[in-house]
């Protein structure tokens, strides 16, 4: 075999490697950390996670980086993400309430202004006053559960994993600030 | 310990504290002048509980740091917006409107669940493993496993508790003194069982339980007073019997 094709077969290879390490939940929480992606493609493992990222475009997906609490390369935790966001009749249908996601994009906007941590108390306060009790209540616990949200034992919320993973928070904030000045012109 | 030696330690926690469990802005705390007054208290701090106390403030006042870091790089990013003005547009903003700027902004994870052989392998091993029930607990607690059951009459005859003619013998003296005792009335079970002792009394409702099922006796509950009546019966009676279950304790 000449040595540019088995080049080319052993990139395949990995990057097959990379995209079944990806598409596959080894543990608790969806992704593969930077050290695992190591230990299963080797050093360059970037660059093949560059390659499985173009091939995925097509499919509507992307490869998405979520950096660690220590900024390294070990701790970042990689992937496999819808590229573009789902229409509201797609995310309906994966079985997800309107108002759910309501009390999400509020939770995640209001922690947000608060400088990444707040009360839990002080959330579920703000959030009564648009949403029943029992609906803030079992909302926010299934988003804590789920990663969206973090609850430290000191019982403040924080911005969770998944939320970091998921959500681009800045798109967030821009529309809710963009609908809310609609709303007011009506 | 003197206790106004430790107030300013004291108070340094607290403060700490506060605004770790409150969303209040962490550069409200002075480490400087904390960390100051703390180095000037050290020198008069002699005991190990003091200087835990002193340890634990310090660790407090890294904490601050710490949130005093994140509380810079949120504010620094573009996410930071006065609260009150977030606020403010939330509230404006019908349901409908925050779930599409939410699915607008979310880009789901993709990922297959499922078993895997390796896992299957795993829960195959847990499951060969796993002690059963009866036994699991037994070091820890004893043998407590077995279920509450019903005691036969070959059981009692084989423990060598009856033997069968005094059982028979037993039955009919029970039978005779109830017949007499009731006269066609009702008469209270309890005073009835009553015996010399836990023993003679839990003999008596055993047999007693026999007459009934045998249809020689009746029994009658009253559930809102608790009461419990029997009557002998001069003539065996037929029908389909019910099951009651009565509590016999040493005191009743």
């Amino acid at each position: 075999m000449e040595p540019e094709t088995a080049d080319r077969a052993l990139l395949e290879r990995k990057v097959r490697r990379a995209f079944q390490v990806l598409v596959l939940q080894r543990g608790r929480n969806p992704g593969v950390k930077g050290w695992e992606m190591r230990r299963h493609l080797g050093r360059e493992y970037r660059k093949i996670i560059g390659v499985l990222s173009e091939d995925v475009a097509p499919m509507g997906l992307e490869v998405f980086e979520v950096k660690g609490p220590d900024g390294t390369d070990d701790s970042s935790r990689f992937l496999l993400r819808f590229k573009e966001p789902p229409t509201i009749s797609e995310a309906e249908t994966s079985g997800i309430r309107i108002d759910d996601l309501a009390v999400l994009a509020a939770s995640i906007a209001f922690v947000n202004s608060k400088s990444g941590r707040v009360s839990r108390r002080e959330v579920e306060q703000f959030l009564r006053e648009k949403f029943p009790k029992w609906r803030v209540d079992y909302s926010l616990d299934r988003y804590v559960k789920r990663g969206y949200l973090d609850q430290d034992d000191k019982g403040m919320l924080h911005i969770g994993w998944r939320t970091r993973a998921e959500v681009d928070e800045k798109t967030l904030m821009t529309l809710i600030l963009s609908r809310a000045q609609e709303a007011a012109k009506k | 310990m003197e206790q106004t030696k430790l107030d300013d330690y004291l108070r340094v926690i607290e403060l700490c504290r506060d605004v770790e469990t409150s969303s209040a802005n962490p550069f409200d705390v002075d480490i400087r002048e904390k960390i100051l007054l703390l180095k000037q208290r050290l020198p008069e701090l002699k005991f190990l509980d003091e200087l835990l106390v002193d340890s634990e403030a310090m660790l407090e006042l890294a904490q601050i740091v710490k949130l005093q870091d994140q509380w810079l790089k949120q504010r620094a990013s573009a996410l930071y917006i006065d609260p009150l003005l977030i606020q403010l547009k939330l509230k404006l903003l019908h349901k409908e409107t925050l779930s599409e700027a939410f699915v607008k902004s979310w880009h789901p994870i993709a990922q297959v669940d499922q078993l895997s052989s390796r896992g299957l392998e795993k829960a195959f091993v847990y499951w060969r493993e796993l002690t059963p029930m009866s036994e699991r607990f037994k070091n820890q607690f004893g043998t407590y496993g077995i279920i509450p059951g019903v005691v036969e009459y070959s059981d009692l005859v084989s423990l060598g508790v009856f033997t069968a003619e005094e059982f028979e013998l037993g039955l009919s003296r029970l039978y005779d003194e109830l017949l007499q005792k009731s006269n066609g009335e009702w008469l209270d079970y309890r005073q009835f069982i009553e015996g010399e002792s836990y023993g003679t009394k839990v003999r008596r409702a055993y047999l007693l339980a026999f007459l009934i099922s045998e249809g020689r006796a009746l029994l009658k509950t009253e559930p809102l007073t608790g009461k419990i009546w029997t009557m002998a019966l001069a003539e065996r009676v037929k029908g389909t019997p019910k099951s009651v279950a009565i509590s016999i304790t040493g005191d009743s």
